[in-house]
């Protein structure tokens, strides 16, 4: 194989698995914009998602269907707790105070899987068939392909809803101004939970894919690392820069990967993110504001 | 129903520790135009906050007095709820949401609405009052003109079809011939629609020319109330507000 075909090989594998960034960061991006936390416990979110599909489809013998139903109701019925009882007596807090404890309860369900479920590797029902795809002679694994495409759906149909509905409006009122949006009728702190229950849903698809694609461990959270640089990359208040920079990240760290070694391939993205922050704080496609001269 | 407010013996604390209004009364009845005079810091817009319930979220308290609408108690309501009873504030400074379109800011105010209504009807009614925003309502509102971006924050006031608007400084900023215009439109909107206003204005002649009834606070406090034929031939009134405004006009 040649070196050109290798390079659109790893680019289209990279590409993929920057789908399921893209999810996870729509995750964060959404929680950000409504009330300006940074909630580090996403990838944690995204794990016990997964263990709650774990526990409905194999312990419980719901079948797949049932199975993700049960899990996307569970990481709901999490999210609306955390916001309500740990985020919500914290609005007005110092910015600092609140990452901490969005940080904070990232560990203790990390500590809690860990306790209930064990800390070792387990096998969840395939969601995601294994037979490649070929794109001409372009070879992308088949768990990968489905889970890119299944990711992208989902972040464009909430990129819609975010960019259309009458709910979406509400959170980009909110997001631009608290007390304007709540002298609109907009109640700000029911636009906050909901934007958790969209986080709650992206976080739970992309857990399950992620653990289909790789194996489900209490670790498997870890991954929302990678996505801090997703975010930082595409605008920490940009809906839509969520899916570019996804790709992006995921492209580069298979392409470098390949090129320089799997070393390397863990650092990039933050050497990345670094130099958006240097260079372009707001990211690739964070607004500033529009000031009319 | 248009419905009366009142205020009674209010005072206002910010942080505990900063009195910003003492004792402040007043009434707007349903349907009127009633200015609100005072110098800088005189807690005009403070009173403006107390009765949409703003207060709360800029850390301050109503330590004593009542607000009531139609006779009903509205301190303890949210800001959102206080909206859905019929009072609207225009907030100082505007306050559009610059990155959304002119109709996608009306659109957020659909949740300000009572009763509901076709979107189609209320923003019909806007475009009616504002035809400018009309032509530029798929542009983002930032790019709007001072002038233009002030009458869509009225226009969002009109989308809830509210009993009354809480409006403050309107001309802050404008051309004197835009805060013409848009002075026209109000008293228009008072005057089809029944809207009372409570107007908080800087430029106190123009306040005098639309309102029917002023209040002057100084220090937190009612010092004076009348009607603006009163209070423009009142002496204090025309060397503190109406004068100063003369040699500020420049």
């Amino acid at each position: 194989m040649n070196s050109v075909a290798l390079f659109l090989e790893y680019s289209a594998v990279g590409i993929a698995s920057g789908g399921i960034y893209a999810l996870i960061a729509l995750g964060i991006v959404v929680i950000f914009k409504s009330s300006r936390t940074f909630n580090f416990a996403m990838g944690e979110m995204m794990m016990l998602s997964a263990y709650f599909f774990y526990t409905a489809a194999v312990t419980f013998s719901m079948g797949i269907f049932f199975g993700v139903v049960a899990a996307l109701i569970g990481s709901v019925a999490v999210s609306l707790l955390i916001e309500r009882f740990a985020l919500r007596p914290m609005m007005g807090r110092p910015f600092i105070a609140i990452v901490m404890v969005t940080f904070g309860i990232g560990s203790i369900i990390r500590g809690v899987v860990g306790m209930i479920w064990g800390p070792n590797d387990l096998q969840i029902p395939a969601i995601l068939s294994r037979s490649p795809v070929l794109l001409g002679s372009i070879f992308i694994p088949g768990k990968t392909a489905r889970a890119f495409a299944i990711a992208v759906v989902i972040v464009i149909s909430l990129i819609a809803f975010l960019r259309y509905s009458r709910a979406g409006i509400a959170l980009r009122a909110a997001a631009a101004d608290q007390i304007t949006a709540y002298s609109m009728g907009i109640d700000v702190r029911r636009v906050i939970a909901f934007s958790w229950v969209i986080a709650a849903v992206t976080g739970c698809i992309s857990g399950i894919l992620m653990a289909n694609v790789n194996t489900l461990t209490p670790h498997l959270g870890l991954v929302a690392l990678n996505v801090l640089s997703v975010v930082i990359l595409g605008g920490m208040n940009s809906i839509g820069g969520v899916l570019v920079a996804g790709f992006i990240i995921g492209w580069l760290e298979s392409v470098t990967g390949w090129i320089l070694g799997t070393e390397f391939r863990e650092i990039t993205p933050y050497i990345l993110a670094l130099l958006v922050l240097l260079v372009r704080p707001t990211g690739l496609f964070g607004t500033k504001e529009i000031e009319r001269i | 129903m248009a419905a009366a407010l009142e205020i009674r013996d209010l005072a206002v604390v910010y942080q505990g520790v900063i009195q910003a209004l003492t004792n402040l009364s007043l009434r707007v009845p349903e349907g009127s135009i009633v200015a609100l005079l005072g110098a800088n810091g005189a807690g005009k817009t403070t009173t403006l906050k107390a009765v949409s319930g703003f207060l709360p979220l800029e850390d301050g308290r109503v330590t004593r007095g009542s607000i009531t609408l139609g006779g009903q108690d509205i301190l303890k309501l949210a800001p959102h709820m206080i909206v859905r009873r019929g009072i609207f504030h225009v907030r100082e400074g505007r306050h559009i949401f610059s990155e959304m379109t002119v109709e996608e800011n009306l659109i957020a105010s659909t949740f300000a609405q009572r009763k509901s209504r076709p979107r189609k009807d209320a923003f019909d009614e806007v475009y009616n009052y504002f035809p400018i925003l009309s032509q530029r309502r798929n542009q983002a509102a930032g790019y709007l003109s001072g002038g233009e971006q002030q009458m869509l924050a009225i226009g969002r006031a009109l989308v809830a079809d509210p009993e009354m608007i809480l409006l403050d400084e309107p001309s802050l900023g404008l051309a004197p011939l835009i805060v013409q215009e848009i002075f026209e439109i109000v008293a228009q909107i008072n005057r089809e629609k029944k809207v009372s206003i409570l107007l908080v204005e800087q430029n106190a002649v123009i306040a005098l020319k639309y309102a029917s009834y002023g209040y002057v606070i100084e220090n937190g406090r009612t010092v004076m109330a009348g009607s603006t034929e009163e209070l423009s031939a009142n002496e204090d009134i025309q060397k503190f507000y109406l004068g100063v405004e003369t040699e500020r006009a420049a």
